[in-house]
């Protein structure tokens, strides 16, 4: 525990806390630029992109909030976003004091990190009518930050760069036509050497899932990268000329490996989301072959986008399992320089940096899609393809995943990575469908199915710490009902949950002991980060529930769910008292 | 956890045999029209246990009347992750087999959607496609005997 500071220490603190305030609401001039090498850093005080730094942690290494004194944390300030349709799922970042986040519509708030006060913000006008065709809409993940501008992608296809200090719109870039496509941008950016890095919405929607490296300076495109079909090789991985609305998508940030100038990126899975193949799957069903580049992690060229190297997690997806999730931890270990990665299904893929596969462990329980991946290959051994019809024994884990889109945290004092599991299972029906072979506006879903407990269980989440490397398990936590949203761990030795119900948790990263918990009011489904601004560390949340893995929630559990809004949502800020 | 205990609504699929009902016998009729040896068996059993997805074996072009095979398809295909068991069941939406709406609130539902809720179809769906669809939903019996 530290000493008491003196009067006069506080004195100087408060008054430095005034001027830095005021210095950023009057002349938000005060920021740094931020650069590549600044994010590879990942300063102690800022959380300057999605994912935290290049090195993906999730991990703060505050320690003003600490396990001694966590049970004084309360709220410092809240922001409302207003118009949260489908609840609030964005990762805040933060640079010199300044928060910069998003809520739905991809509205843009710059707040003082200390007041919340509002510095400024910008609502994009969008096409209504396009959102109001949209499945996964109108919710927004996040902003990326780099060469004095703020990046958004919107839901009609656009890429848009704001003056960090104004809030000016800088260039607003059309990257897709979401008219014809119908799909858009939900993911943040990734900002990484004068490139911004985005990709669009895709898996169920027969498009050709695109990637794109846009100039941060100017907002010209450089290049496209399709995650459908994209090189010659992967052409003939679709049969029957599917590819043409093969679904695809990237529409999770990824990260910048600074070392080979590589941008490692998650893919999403293929449509229709079931084939009625059967075992027969390169020859025959919806997308007969192994449909390359979904459900695959890959390795691009931030310059060019060209690919370099790639691993397919799931050659032909079944089971909408992608590789959406924009985790990839970059780890050092005993000399060796490791990625892991979370595919969907709760498999935790374990890469070099050249995506060749050194292990695969799972964090779910009940999981018979496959009976195993082969930890040596990253083979699947055992796979399930439906033919058309009922499936007799329940599929595990449900359509929502074994593990969120949301990202786990790793924390390098502990070496432990603490990552949320899902168990739950689903009733499914696979229908043979007509091919699609035009995109149209449109889900390609091809079967009809019901959310069921495990066999002989209940539905719940747990929160595991683990090696990330080995999947060694330390220490578990359990909730009644799978928690949805980011982890966050900090050098105070704190993990914290944000769950469904609407509860912040605060566990010691040790031993997994509850240390403190807060109600925000509605459930969450995504980030929670944690900076520090005028000497003062805060951890910042958003809180807001609703979309389609959410939505599922009043019908299965009923309680507190059932009166649980889906159009409403806060970022709310702790602090010590 | 203090709050509320989850509530299970999501019922076990049983592995009781199926009785027999009437669109079941008539489906088995389709089926031998179908050349039933040119069935690989796994689907043969499917369809011989399950009512719905034997609809889906109907060779579309030659099916007499193509209607409710085009919207069971449908509806799987842009409906059926938030109206569960094809409608049967409540899920993301409610059930809608056996609902007590009108075909016009149906209709009007199925074009201008509910912002944050359901999407909007009109102009992904023609009219005579949203009228199949409103047929098909109008057929909905329930899966189990
Ligand atoms: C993203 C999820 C989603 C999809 C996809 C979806 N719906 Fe819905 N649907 C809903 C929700 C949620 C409601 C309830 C809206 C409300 O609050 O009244 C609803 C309501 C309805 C209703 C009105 C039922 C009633 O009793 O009020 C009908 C009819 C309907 N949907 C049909 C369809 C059809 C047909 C399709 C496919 C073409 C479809 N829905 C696709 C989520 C969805």
């Amino acid at each position: 525990m530290k000493k008491q500071p003196s009067y006069l220490a506080v004195s100087v603190a408060i008054s430095a806390a005034v001027a830095i305030g005021a210095t950023l609401a009057a002349s938000p001039a005060f920021a740094q630029s931020v650069d590549t090498a600044r994010i590879e850093a990942g300063g102690q005080n800022d959380w300057l992109t999605y994912h935290g730094s290049y090195k993906s942690y999730h991990y703060s290494p505050l320690a003003q909030i600490n396990t001694g004194n966590v049970a004084n944390l309360s709220v410092a300030w809240i922001h409302i976003p207003g118009r949260s349709t489908r609840g609030l799922q964005s990762m805040p970042l933060v640079a010199d004091g300044v928060l910069y986040y998003t809520g739905s519509y991809s509205r843009v708030f710059a707040l003082n990190g200390a007041t919340g006060e509002v510095i400024w913000s910008y609502f994009p006008e969008l096409d209504e009518g396009l959102i109001a065709r949209q499945t996964h809409s109108p919710y927004n993940r996040g902003v990326a930050i780099g060469d004095g501008k703020v990046y958004v992608g919107t839901m009609d296809g656009r890429l848009i760069a704001l003056d960090m200090k104004t809030g000016k719109v800088a260039w607003d870039t059309k990257l897709i036509d979401s008219q014809k496509l119908t799909v858009g941008f939900t993911g943040a950016p990734l900002f990484a050497k004068g490139t911004v890095v985005i990709g669009a919405q895709g898996g169920e929607w027969p498009g050709r899932g695109p990637i794109f490296g846009v100039d941060a300076a100017t907002g010209k495109k450089k290049w496209e990268f399709l995650t459908v079909a994209g090189t010659d090789d992967a052409m003939k991985t679709w049969g029957s000329d599917s590819w043409r609305t093969g679904g695809g998508g990237g529409w999770m940030p990824g990260t910048y490996d600074t070392d080979t100038n590589t941008v490692l990126w998650g893919t999403a899975n293929p449509a229709p989301l079931y084939d009625w193949s059967g075992a027969d799957f390169k020859t025959q069903g919806a997308r007969p072959g192994d449909n390359l580049y979904t459900s695959s992690v890959i390795a691009l060229d931030v310059d060019t986008g060209k690919l370099k190297s790639f691993h397919q997690e799931l050659p032909h997806d079944a089971w909408d399992f992608d590789s959406a999730v924009g985790e990839f931890l970059m780890l050092d270990r005993d000399g060796q320089k490791l990625v892991v990665h979370p595919n969907k299904s709760g498999y935790i893929f374990v890469y070099d940096r050249n995506l060749a596969v050194k292990n695969v462990w799972r964090i779910t329980q009940n999981s018979n899609f496959v009976k195993n991946i082969d930890p040596k290959t990253g083979e699947l051994i055992g796979r399930r393809d439906f033919a058309a019809g009922k499936v007799e024994e329940p599929l595990c884990p449900h359509i929502s995943g074994g593990v969120s889109w949301n990202s786990g945290s790793y924390n390098p004092k502990t070496g432990l990575y603490y990552k949320l599991g899902q168990e739950w299972c689903m009733t499914l029906d696979v229908m043979k469908t007509t091919p699609i072979v035009a995109p149209q506006a449109q889900l390609n879903i091809g079967a009809n199915f019901k959310i069921a407990p495990p066999p002989g269980g209940e539905i719940y989440g747990h929160l595991d710490a683990r090696d990330p490397v080995t999947g060694a398990k330390k220490w578990e936590v359990r909730f009644p009902e799978p928690p949805l949203a980011s982890v966050l761990s900090t050098g105070g030795n704190l993990v914290f949950v944000p769950d469904s119900r609407g509860t912040v948790h605060a566990y010691d990263a040790d031993s997994g002991t509850e240390l403190w918990n807060h109600s925000d009011g509605t459930g969450h489904q995504g980030g929670i980060i944690s900076y520090s601004a005028g000497g003062k560390q805060y951890v910042a949340v958003v809180a807001g529930f609703g979309g389609m893995a959410s939505d599922d929630y009043a019908p299965t559990f009923g309680g507190v769910y059932k009166s649980m809004p889906r159009d409403d949502g806060a970022l709310i800020v702790y602090s010590l008292k | 956890m203090a709050a509320g205990e989850p509530v299970q609504t999501a019922p076990r699929r049983t592995s009781e045999p199926m009785r027999l009902t009437k669109p079941d016998l008539n489906l088995m009729k389709t089926l031998h029209v179908m050349k039933l040896d040119f069935l690989p068996p796994a689907v043969l059993a499917a369809a011989l246990t399950c009512a719905t997805p034997a609809w889906a074996q109907q060779p579309a072009p030659s099916a007499p009347d193509n209607a409710p095979f085009d919207a069971e398809q449908l509806f799987a295909s842009t409906c059926g992750w938030c109206h569960s068991d094809g409608g049967r069941a409540a899920g993301k939406g409610p059930q809608l087999m056996g609902t007590s709406k009108s075909d016009d609130f149906i209709r009007e539902r199925i074009k201008n959607g509910k912002p944050g809720a359901m999407p909007a179809f009109d102009g992904a769906l023609s009219d005579a496609q949203i009228d199949a669809i409103i047929k098909y939903i109008r057929s909905l019996k329930p899966q189990q005997g």
